[in-house]
C-alpha cells in the first residue's frame, strides 16, 4: 500500500468509527488512533522526508487537505456527543407532556376594570381623589342639592350610623371635599365603594363600586361633557360604539342625562342583554348644578363645570358576560382565575 | 306611570305613531320602558323622574309631546266652573287645624247622585291604565286625577257625623280602616280628614271605609286640597302605604290645579251622575303665583355649546307652558306655569331648552384646560405596586363584604376595638363595618374548600374601620389581608408542597422588599392565632399587623378542615414609610467569597439574634449573611438546634485573601460565642 492509499483508508476508516462511536470518549479515542502523536496520519505526515521530492509534494498536500477534513470532523462528532450529553432532559422527551407552569396570581375583576378606566380618564387628564366611606349627613346629601325628606332621596336609600353620620350612597361626596379644599380650574376623577340598603340578588348589592368625574373651569360646556364621554365610551367598550344622551334627573347637576351606549353584545340590534332596544344604560352626568358650586363657596356665574358616574360592578358584568353581580363577592377561584 | 297612547292623541294634534312618540319622549326625559297593546291602544310604561310631578298625567304628557314634536295642544275643557249652585243644599264647615300641612282645602256639596257600576268612555279610560273601576263616582274622581295630576276624593257625605270637616293631626294611637279594608294606627304628626268624631281618611294617602262612597250613597261631598309633600311622604313611609294620590302629593300637585280639577269633576259627576250641585267651601291660602325667571339665550347657548335663535327658545318655552316675553338683546323673561315649581332658575329653563332642542344634536368638543401635571397619589401607587407584586407572588385578589353580622365581630374580638355599627341594619349579616379583614377571608376560603378548591394562595386590600375621637370621629385604615392554605406548588414532576407559615413570612418580607421597607417579625399571644407573630416596621413603637396560624376553634367557626396560615397588615404606615423610587447601586466588581458558620444553640434561640450580630457587625469587608440551612434531629444533642449562615466577604476595590478574612470570620464567631453562648459545628 502506498502513502496516497494508505490515506485513502484512513479517511473511511475514521468515517466508519466515528459512525460507531458511542459518546464523547470514543469520540476522542479515534481522534488520538489517527491524530494523536503516534497517530496513523501523524505518522503519515512525519515520514513525508523519507518520500521522493514529487511523491512528497502530493503525499505532503493530499495529507494536509485530510488533515483539516479529519479535524473538522471529530469536532463536530464532539460537539454532538456533549450536547447530547449536557442536556439534562435527556433524548427521550415527551415534548406533548404539559409543561411545569410557574404559580402566577390575578387581580379582582372589579380591580381590573377600576384601573382601566381610571387609567383612561388620567389619559384624558383627570387626577384622583379619594375621600371617606362614612359620610356626613351635609356632604353625601345637602352640599349635593339633596334636602332631607324630598323625594329625590328616594333614590338615594341610605345606611345610617347615627344621625348625622351615614355610609356614602355615592362618591359624589369627595366632589364636595375636593372643591371645598381647592379652587378651579380642577379636573379629578372619584373612584370608591359606596352602600345602598339593597337586598343581594343576581343584580343588586348593598356594597358596590362606582368612579365619578368633575371637571370645573370658566367656560365649560355641555358639549364638553359629551366629548369626554364619548371618548371615555369608545376608549372603554370600542372604537365602533356609539352613546347616546337621554335628559334625566339628579338633584346635582342641571341639565342632567343619562348616558347609553350601543349594546356591546348585539351591536345595537337589539338582544337579552339590552331588553331588545339596542341600548345599555351605563352612566349619568350632568352639569354641575350651580347650588352645588354655591354650597361649596364656588361663583356659579364665574365657572361651570359638568360632573358624571358610572358603576363599577355593571360595566364589569357588561364587558365580561356576567350575569350574576354575587359572584364578585363570593371570591370563588374558578371565577377569580379566569381574569388574566 | 302609564299612559296610553289613544288618549294622549285627544289633546295633541299628534302624526307620530306610538313607536315614534316613545322614542321622542325618552330622548327629552320620560323614558319609555315598554309599550303594549290593549284595546286598539298602545299603552307605555314610563318612569318619570322626582322632579317632574307634571308629568304624572295626560294632560302633562301631552304636553311634553306637543313640544316634542311641536305640534298644538287641545286640553280639555278645564276650569270652567259649573253652573251657579243649588241654594238650600246640606251645609258643612271646614276647618284647617294645620294650615302649615294643608295650606288649602276645598269641599264641593253635590246631593242626589246616582251611584251606579262605572261604563263608558271614563271607565274604559281609566282601566286602560290599570286602575280598577269601583263606580261611576270613584270613576271620576280617579278619571280626573290621571287627567290633570290633582287628587281628588268623594266622601258619602251623610256616613260624615256632625257638620264639620275637620283637617288636623292625628292623635298617638287614632285608628282608622282605610278603604281597602286595613285598619291603621295613626300617630301625631300624620294629618287625617275628621269628622267631629273620627277621622274619615288619612290626607292625601287613602280614605276611610267610613265615609266611602257606595251603590247607596245619595249624597257626596268632593275633595280638592292641597297637602303638603314633605308630611304625605313622612305619613306615607311610617304606614307603608302608597297610592296614585299620595305619590301626586308627595311629589307637589299643581297649585293652580285645586279648583279647575274640582269644578271639572263636578261637571262630569253631574253629567254622568245626575244631582244636584251645591256650595263649593274654600278654606286656607295658597299662594300660586307666577315664577318669572330672566334667560339670557347667549348665556345659555354658550352652556350647552350651541348656537341658540331667540325665537326657537321662545317658541319652545311656549310649546312647554311657559309664557315669554322679549326683553331686548338676548334676553328673555319666562313666566313658569304653576304646575312647573321645578324650574325656578336660569339653568333649569337651560334644561328644557336642551331637552327638547334634543341632546343628540349639540356637538362633542373637548374643553381646553390648563394643563395640570397629573401625578398620581403615592397611596395609589403603593396599592398599585401591591396589586402587581402579591399576583406575581402566585396569590388571587379577592373582594368581600365590609359589613359582617356580630358574630364575626366577637369571633374576633381580640383583634377589635370600638366597631361602628349601623343604625338602620337591612339584615343581621350586615350590621358592623368590618373592623378586621380576616372575616372575610375565612368565609372566602371556606366557600372554596366546600367546592373542593383547597389549594389557596388569597389576598384582599380593603379597609378596616373602628369609632375614633376628638375631630376624627371614625377611622378607615387601608389594610392588607393574605391569607395561605393547602397545597402550594403541585405538578407531575415533584412531590406536592403543602403551604407553611414561613411561605406567608416570605410573601409578606416580599411586600415590604417591594417596598423598601424594613420590619421585625415577633413572638406575641393573639387568640384565635397560633405561633402569633406581631409585625412592626423598624423604628416604630406600635405593630402595624400580625401572622399566624388559625387555631382550630376558629377554624372549626367558619367549618375549616385544614391548616390556614393568616396575616394582616394595615396599610397607613406602610403608605407612609415606601419608597418605590429605586436608586442603583454599583455591581461589584471584585468577586466576594463566602464562609459558612455551622451553629449549634439552645432550640429557643431566635435566629433574629444571630442574624442581627452578624449582619450589624462593623466590618466593613462583610457584605452579605444568609441562612442556609437549618437542622434538629438525630446528629445533635436534644434540645439543641443547628442553623448554618453563608458569611460574604468582600471589597468593591479589590479581591480579599484568605489572610484577610480568616481573621474577622474567626472574630464573629468569637463574638457569637460570647453574646449568645454557641458553639460551633
Amino acid at each position: 500500500m502506498n502513502a496516497l492509499e494508505k490515506l485513502e483508508k484512513i479517511k473511511i476508516d475514521v468515517e466508519t468509527a466515528l459512525a460507531e462511536a458511542k459518546g464523547a470518549q470514543e469520540v476522542d479515542s479515534v481522534r488520538v488512533k489517527y491524530l494523536g502523536r503516534k497517530g496513523e496520519l501523524t505518522s503519515i505526515l512525519r515520514s513525508l522526508s523519507d518520500l521522493s521530492k514529487e511523491e512528497k509534494a502530493e503525499v505532503g498536500k493530499r495529507a494536509n487537505i485530510l488533515k483539516g477534513e479529519l479535524v473538522a470532523k471529530f469536532t463536530q462528532a464532539q460537539n454532538a456527543m456533549e450536547s447530547e450529553q449536557s442536556n439534562s432532559v435527556g433524548k427521550e422527551i415527551d415534548v406533548t407532556l404539559p409543561g411545569i407552569a410557574p404559580r402566577v396570581g390575578t387581580v379582582h375583576p372589579l380591580t381590573r376594570v377600576m384601573v382601566r378606566i381610571n387609567e383612561i380618564l388620567i389619559s384624558l387628564g383627570f387626577k384622583i381623589a379619594e375621600g371617606p366611606e362614612i359620610e356626613s349627613e351635609f356632604y353625601n346629601f345637602e352640599a349635593l342639592n339633596i334636602p332631607l325628606d324630598h323625594p329625590s332621596r328616594d333614590a338615594f336609600d341610605t345606611f345610617y350610623i347615627d344621625k348625622e353620620y351615614l355610609l356614602r350612597s355615592h362618591t359624589s361626596n369627595v366632589q364636595i371635599h375636593v372643591m371645598q379644599n381647592q379652587a378651579p380650574p380642577l379636573q379629578v376623577i372619584m373612584p370608591g365603594r359606596v352602600y345602598r340598603p339593597d337586598a343581594v340578588d343576581a343584580s343588586h348589592s348593598f356594597m358596590f363600586h362606582q368612579v365619578e368625574g368633575l371637571m370645573v373651569d370658566k367656560g365649560i360646556k355641555f358639549s364638553d361633557l359629551k366629548g369626554v364621554l364619548s371618548m371615555f365610551c369608545k376608549t372603554m367598550f370600542g372604537k365602533d360604539i356609539e352613546t347616546r344622551l337621554r335628559p334625566h334627573f339628579f338633584p346635582f347637576t342641571e341639565p342632567s342625562c343619562e348616558v347609553d351606549i350601543s349594546c356591546i353584545m348585539c351591536m345595537g340590534k337589539g338582544c337579552r342583554v339590552c331588553s331588545g332596544n339596542g341600548w345599555l344604560e351605563i352612566l349619568g352626568a350632568g352639569m354641575v348644578n350651580p347650588k352645588v358650586f354655591e354650597s361649596v363657596g364656588y361663583d356659579p356665574n364665574e365657572y361651570t363645570g359638568f360632573a358624571f358616574g358610572m358603576g363599577v360592578e355593571r360595566i364589569a358584568m357588561l364587558l365580561y358576560g356576567i350575569e350574576d353581580i354575587r359572584l364578585f363577592y363570593e371570591n370563588d377561584v374558578r371565577f377569580l382565575k379566569q381574569f388574566k | 306611570m302609564k299612559i296610553s297612547y289613544n288618549w294622549i292623541k285627544e289633546y295633541v294634534k299628534l302624526k307620530a305613531n306610538s313607536e315614534e312618540l316613545a322614542k321622542g319622549l325618552t330622548m327629552s326625559g320620560s323614558e319609555v320602558e315598554g309599550i303594549e297593546s290593549r284595546e286598539g291602544d298602545q299603552i307605555m310604561g314610563l318612569e318619570i323622574t322626582s322632579n317632574r310631578p307634571d308629568c304624572l298625567n295626560m294632560v302633562g304628557m301631552a304636553r311634553e309631546a306637543s313640544a316634542v314634536f311641536d305640534v298644538d295642544l287641545r286640553l280639555p275643557d278645564m276650569g270652567i266652573a259649573p253652573a251657579v249652585a243649588a241654594p238650600g243644599g246640606p251645609e258643612v264647615e271646614c276647618v284647617i287645624k294645620n294650615t302649615d300641612l294643608c295650606p288649602k282645602y276645598t269641599a264641593r256639596i253635590i246631593s242626589g247622585v246616582n251611584v251606579s257600576p262605572g261604563e263608558g268612555k271614563i271607565s274604559e279610560r281609566i282601566q286602560s291604565l290599570g286602575v280598577r273601576p269601583v263606580n261611576n263616582i270613584v270613576d271620576i274622581t280617579n278619571f280626573c286625577l290621571m287627567e290633570s295630576g290633582q287628587p281628588l276624593h268623594a266622601f258619602d257625605l251623610d256616613k260624615i257625623k256632625g257638620e264639620k270637616i275637620i283637617i288636623r293631626e292625628a292623635t298617638d294611637g287614632e285608628k282608622i280602616t282605610t278603604i281597602d279594608g286595613i285598619e291603621r294606627k295613626l300617630n301625631k304628626g300624620m294629618l287625617v280628614i275628621a269628622d267631629e268624631s273620627d277621622p274619615i281618611a288619612i290626607a292625601g294617602i287613602m280614605g276611610g271605609k267610613n265615609t266611602e262612597v257606595t251603590e247607596t250613597t245619595r249624597n257626596i261631598l268632593l275633595e280638592s286640597a292641597y297637602f303638603e309633600p314633605i308630611s304625605i311622604r313622612r305619613t306615607g313611609r311610617v304606614l307603608a302605604l302608597s297610592s296614585d294620590s299620595s305619590y301626586r302629593f308627595e311629589r307637589g300637585v299643581d297649585r293652580g290645579m285645586i279648583n279647575a280639577a274640582s269644578d271639572r269633576a263636578t261637571a262630569l259627576i253631574v253629567s254622568e251622575a245626575g244631582g244636584t250641585i251645591h256650595d263649593f267651601y274654600e278654606e286656607g291660602n295658597l299662594t300660586a303665583e307666577k315664577v318669572s325667571i330672566d334667560l339670557d339665550v347667549d348665556r345659555a347657548g354658550n352652556t350647552l355649546g350651541i348656537l341658540l335663535g331667540k325665537d326657537q327658545v321662545m317658541h319652545i318655552l311656549q310649546r312647554l307652558g311657559m309664557e315669554v316675553e322679549d326683553e331686548g338683546m338676548s334676553k328673555i323673561k319666562v313666566i313658569v306655569p304653576t304646575f312647573r315649581e321645578d324650574l325656578q332658575k336660569e339653568i333649569d329653563l337651560v334644561e328644557e331648552i336642551a331637552r327638547i332642542y334634543g341632546y343628540d344634536k349639540i356637538p362633542t368638543t373637548v374643553a381646553r384646560i390648563v394643563p395640570q401635571i397629573v401625578r398620581k397619589e403615592y397611596s395609589r401607587r403603593v396599592i398599585e405596586k401591591l396589586h402587581e407584586v402579591l399576583p406575581s407572588a402566585g396569590l388571587n385578589e379577592i373582594m368581600t363584604y365590609s359589613l359582617i353580622s356580630e358574630a364575626a365581630v366577637q369571633r374576633h374580638a381580640a383583634i377589635t376595638k370600638d366597631p361602628v355599627e349601623l343604625a338602620n341594619p337591612l339584615s343581621e349579616d350586615q350590621k358592623i363595618l368590618t373592623p378586621q379583614l380576616l372575616d372575610g377571608m375565612l368565609k372566602s376560603i371556606s366557600w372554596n374548600i366546600n367546592r373542593n378548591n383547597k389549594d389557596l394562595g388569597l389576598f384582599e386590600i380593603g379597609k378596616i374601620y373602628s369609632k375614633g375621637s376628638g375631630k376624627e370621629k371614625f377611622i378607615e385604615t387601608p389594610a392588607l389581608c393574605v391569607a395561605l392554605s393547602g397545597v402550594l406548588r403541585k405538578n407531575w414532576s415533584e412531590d406536592a408542597r403543602e403551604a407553611h407559615l414561613y411561605d406567608l413570612k416570605g410573601v409578606i418580607e416580599l411586600v415590604f422588599r417591594k417596598m423598601s421597607i424594613s420590619a421585625g417579625f415577633k413572638k406575641t399571644n393573639i387568640e384565635g392565632l397560633k405561633a402569633a407573630t406581631e409585625v412592626r416596621l423598624d423604628g416604630e413603637k406600635e405593630s402595624i399587623g400580625f401572622m399566624g396560624a388559625v387555631d382550630k376553634p376558629l377554624l372549626n367557626q367558619y367549618n375549616i378542615e385544614q391548616p390556614v396560615f393568616i396575616a394582616q397588615i394595615k396599610l397607613d404606615k406602610v403608605i407612609e414609610k415606601a419608597t418605590l423610587a429605586t436608586r442603583y447601586r454599583a455591581i461589584p466588581r471584585f468577586p466576594f467569597s463566602s464562609r459558612d458558620i455551622s451553629i449549634l444553640c439552645d432550640e429557643a434561640l431566635a435566629s433574629s439574634e444571630i442574624y442581627n450580630i452578624l449582619s450589624s457587625s462593623a466590618e466593613e469587608i462583610i457584605r452579605g449573611v444568609e441562612l442556609v440551612d437549618t437542622y434538629e434531629g438525630k446528629q445533635i444533642e436534644a434540645g439543641k438546634k443547628s442553623l448554618t449562615y453563608s458569611v460574604k466577604y468582600g471589597l468593591d476595590t479589590r479581591t480579599l485573601t484568605d489572610e484577610e478574612i480568616d481573621p474577622v470570620h474567626s472574630k464573629i464567631k468569637d463574638t457569637l460565642q460570647k453574646k449568645l453562648g454557641v458553639s460551633f459545628r
